[in-house]
């Protein structure tokens, strides 16, 4: 077996140097009765080249996703990402180690890290950020019980244009500490600020908004800042697509208290879900309820300037069940992406990406408009992605624009039962779709 | 070294951009004003080329797995095959949007219905969830699991037993599941002490969670009675998966009576660690279990030959992250296993437990073992008949940096009176008797070292990149990013050789 250098000689001998006659004696403890009397009956090894025949052909069972252009977005968003990137992340030195737990062996993680809470925390003008939580929903369900250790309170109110599977995942981590979950309804395509005003009680640890919202509708943080803050409740500010942050406002300025944001747009790969990463961002004065790991800078024997996990009093493997957070193994492998990603696009970069997709966004919206298919469905400002209901069954629309090599949209009913939002889609678009693609997309869908 | 930030040159740039043919669409008419950031938001500015220098220069501040011998005990850190890793870069699998429609996805989903039922045959357990990111994200979804099961029977419980030698995972999970953790001792022999746990094992329990073999390295001979105690007064019984690599092909968690497990297939099943995640943290139930899985899962239609997104119903405990699952991680996972097979898998075990048994064997006279006994995959012994020469454990570790090799994990398991100043030695299948051989021969020579030069030791590393960290210092500038540094910069005064090396 080429992954195992052992050879059968060598295990007798190893066997003679323990003090044993066979392999059985040191399995000793493990019951007869309940030991596998038969081989697994699992397929029997297949060579490399038969692994890889096998594994190709099963991709072909996927559509020829290189060629396709995407439409989709809702909280996975394909980007463009520099080669540079990808050859770097093959560096063995960074993803076959471990967990940074030895520094003196660990530098390059650690470091990586630093520089990526940098990064984030500049982004999102936090001055806290917790670098690497699984994804965007469970960073958020993270930051709903941080809101609660915080406040001591045990009811929150969720946006009901959070993404519809953060807020599933909210609810499931929430259930056993019997959590009140208020839903806070949309109006015109936004939070219903009146009924935020009705919602908010002193009662309330804290109120979760996502801007730009799953419609694709961008919120007035400043003024549910406002709002929410005329009492004691924290306000977490959920992103889905951080590449927004390029040319939209920072949630530090518009008094967030907590950001949860799904990282994936940073150079990390669509992979039919999985793995992304996801930050945590908040204000000092809360560190010690943060949950996860972070890293610091410290100074080694010798003076240099170095780095180091820090604040590890509230993690499980020092508290136990007094841990703030059950995390250990994390996404460090895509903090990395994120930060050579994020280097790579430099101030510039980032801003031109986010520039480009606002504009490509909003002339595909008005070319559809235009085809006369299409209506807007609420009118508020957006980001990269719009909702548009079509006057044609959007199955059929769907159909044609996988023919068409497009990833369709979302259809917006399959997570909203409104009868308003019957027959909609929500479309996103990225530079990864050229101008010449959107004038494709209008022209199929005028046909 | 120096930061990113450290080498910005104002006007540099890396990116490269389609050209904006958005010329007649005007920014200002798309966003309202008070949604626009006033500023740029500084990053840093930086070629292509001096990107690609700073991160492989980081990359060599690393010591990774195929530099050598990464003995992490519970940490299984085995080889991580290349091809699995051509494969997960696929584009037909890398472009595939999780919401994209089903009969697109099809060779996705065929990969995660076929790894569940191979990782049923392994663990002889009778569904899989592919949602959990990590292993402690399986836990916490295992554990809700159970909490729903015991509601769903109107029989609310509200204690977890959780052995001492468990990882910290295990109660933090518990506590996050909102049960109450009561530590269940070690016997002298390093298992779990049945009469203790007959003893506090009762109708307010919802069970266990153990690892098996423990966190020192040691099958727990009373499995059988084990489950007896709990089963008899309707507990369940969960298995932390993280030592899994001492079973395979020899004993299944499902055939002892587990009731839910969780793998962590970056340990067991190859993936690679990427230097703290991205893993994956799969759970397996037995058959009355299943209706309480994380929703969705993946079915197959027979009729219809198709794969389907499969909504768990109304007994789930619903989701636990967005979209499905670690997809990259999982199509590794089945890569391995495919090139295993049933007799690689049995080897896989068989080499590993003869490896940590070869080391424990080699070692013992210079490090007292935490108990003298055979081991299974990974050996723990102790430090302490140094410390009377100033010499702690964690000395002990520093000291193996400076020949080239990673420590074992240390100070875990911690236990009294037998664990503690712990070295906890797992070497994997993957490493060969001459790399078992060199790291015994060091081990010994840091035995010898550490009563005639203790000193060498307790000043160790001396050969590694940098030397020995001020934590305290890292907590009490508290010092997060860069902004954090530069409203300290007068205070730091670093010279430049302390920040470019």
């Amino acid at each position: 077996m080429r992954y195992i250098p052992t050879t059968e000689e060598q295990k007798k001998e190893m066997l003679k140097k323990i003090g044993v006659s066979s392999f059985e004696a040191l399995i000793e403890g493990v019951p007869q009765n309940l030991r596998l009397k038969n081989k697994l009956n699992i397929p029997e090894a297949m060579s490399e080249s038969e692994l890889e025949d096998k594994i190709y052909r099963i991709a072909k069972k996927n559509a020829d996703f290189y060629s396709m252009k995407p439409l989709i977005g809702a909280g996975s968003y394909r980007h463009f990402i520099p080669e540079a990137e990808k050859f770097l992340l093959q560096r063995e030195e960074f993803w076959t180690c471990y967990t940074p737990y030895q520094p003196e062996l660990s530098q390059g993680t650690l470091q990586s890290i630093f520089e990526y809470q940098s990064y984030i925390s500049r982004l999102t003008k936090m001055e806290v950020i917790i670098p690497s939580i699984y994804d965007g929903a469970s960073a958020t369900a993270e930051a709903a019980l941080m809101s609660l250790r915080l406040t001591h309170k045990n009811k929150i109110i969720v946006s009901n244009l959070l993404h519809p599977h953060y807020r599933e995942t909210i609810k499931t981590y929430l259930t056993p500490h019997e959590t009140e979950i208020i839903d806070l309804p949309y109006k015109n395509g936004l939070v219903d600020m009146d009924k935020l005003k009705i919602l908010i009680e002193e009662d309330v640890a804290s109120i979760i908004i996502q801007s730009p919202n799953f419609f694709g509708g961008i919120e007035n943080m400043a003024k549910i800042s406002e709002i929410v803050h005329s009492k004691s409740i924290l306000l977490i500010n959920v992103i889905t697509e951080s590449m927004s942050l390029g040319i939209l406002k920072a949630p530090g300025e518009m008094g967030a208290d907590i950001v949860a944001g799904n990282a994936q747009s940073f150079g990390m790969d669509l992979n039919y879900g999985g793995p992304y990463n996801a930050y945590l961002g908040t204000r000092k004065q809360y560190i010690r309820q943060i949950p996860g790991r972070i890293v610091g800078e410290t100074v080694d024997v010798d003076g240099k300037r170095v780095f180091v996990m820090t604040l590890r009093a509230r993690e499980q493997d020092i508290r136990r069940e007094k841990a703030t957070s059950n995390i250990c193994t994390n996404h460090n492998l895509n903090v990395l992406a994120a930060n050579i990603f994020l280097s790579l696009m430099g101030t510039e970069g980032l801003y031109q990406i986010s520039l480009l997709n606002t504009k490509s966004a909003h002339y595909l919206e008005n070319l559809l408009l235009q085809t006369g298919k299409f209506e807007r469905v609420f009118d508020c400002p957006f980001y990269n992605e719009f909702l548009l209901k079509s006057k044609d069954d959007i199955s059929s629309i769907n159909k044609k624009l996988l023919e068409n090599n497009f990833v369709p949209p979302l259809k917006i009913c399959e997570f909203y039962q409104e009868k308003n939002l019957n027959n909609v889609l929500l479309f996103a678009v990225t530079e990864v779709l050229s101008r010449d693609n959107l004038n494709l997309v209008a022209k199929i869908l005028s046909e | 070294m120096k930061l990113i930030f450290e080498k910005s040159i104002k006007g540099r740039d890396g990116y490269s951009l389609p050209r904006d043919l958005f010329g007649d669409i005007k920014i200002e008419e798309c966003l309202p004003e008070y949604t626009i950031s006033k500023d740029k938001k500084l990053l840093s500015e930086i070629s292509e080329v001096d990107v690609v220098r700073h991160f492989t220069k980081l990359s060599k501040l690393n010591y990774g797995l195929d530099d050598g011998f990464y003995p992490l005990g519970s940490c299984t850190m085995k080889y991580n095959p290349k091809i699995n890793e051509k494969l997960a870069s696929l584009s037909n699998f890398i472009y595939a949007h999780p919401l994209a429609p089903e009969e697109t996805v099809q060779g996705c989903m065929e990969i995660i219905y076929d790894l569940n039922k191979l990782l049923c045959e392994i663990t002889g357990m009778d569904e899989y969830t592919m949602a959990p990111a990590a292993g402690a994200h399986g836990e916490l979804a295992g554990i809700l699991i159970m909490r729903k099961y015991f509601i769903d029977r109107g029989d609310v419980r509200h204690k977890m037993l959780i052995p001492d030698s468990a990882h910290g995972t295990n109660p933090a999970s518990a506590a996050m599941g909102g049960f109450r953790v009561v530590e269940v001792k070690s016997n002298e022999k390093g298992t779990v002490n049945l009469g203790e746990l007959a003893k506090l094992m009762d109708e307010d329990t919802v069970g266990l969670m153990l690892t098996n073999p423990n966190t020192v390295g040691l099958y727990d001979e009373g499995i059988e009675e084990i489950e007896k105690i709990i089963h008899g007064k309707g507990g369940l019984l969960y298995y932390d998966g993280a030592n899994l690599n001492a079973s395979l092909g020899i004993i299944r968690p499902g055939d002892a009576g587990f009731d839910v497990v969780h793998l962590n297939l970056h340990k067991t099943f190859s993936t690679p660690h990427g230097g703290g995640g991205p893993g994956a943290g799969v759970i397996g139930v037995k058959k009355d279990l299943i209706p309480y899985l994380p929703t969705p899962n993946i079915a197959f239609n027979p009729d219809q030959k198709k794969y389907y997104l499969s909504d768990a119903g109304e007994k789930s405990i619903g989701m636990i992250r967005a979209f499905w699952s670690n997809f990259a991680v999982l199509l590794k996972t089945y890569a391995w296993i495919l090139s295993m097979g049933p007799d690689g898998l049995y080897n896989t075990s068989e080499t590993s437990i003869i490896n940590a048994n070869y080391v424990l064997a080699k070692l013992k006279k210079y490090y007292k073992p935490a108990y003298d006994r055979y081991c299974g995959h990974e050996c723990t012994v102790t430090g302490r008949e140094y410390k009377k020469y100033g010499v702690k454990t964690l000395d002990i570790a520093k000291r193996i940096m400076d020949y080239g090799m990673h420590p074992p994990t240390i100070y875990f398991p911690h236990f009294e009176p037998y664990a503690e100043e712990t070295i906890m030695i797992e070497p994997p299948e993957s490493e060969s008797k001459e790399m078992l051989d060199k790291f015994i021969d060091i081990m010994i020579k840091i035995s010898d070292e550490a009563t005639t030069k203790p000193e060498l030791l307790t000043t160790a590393p001396h050969n590694t990149p940098i030397r020995r960290t001020n934590d305290a210092l890292a907590i009490k500038r508290a010092i997060l990013t860069y902004d954090d540094e530069l409203k300290l910069k007068d205070e730091l005064k670093y010279q430049e050789k302390d920040i470019d090396f």
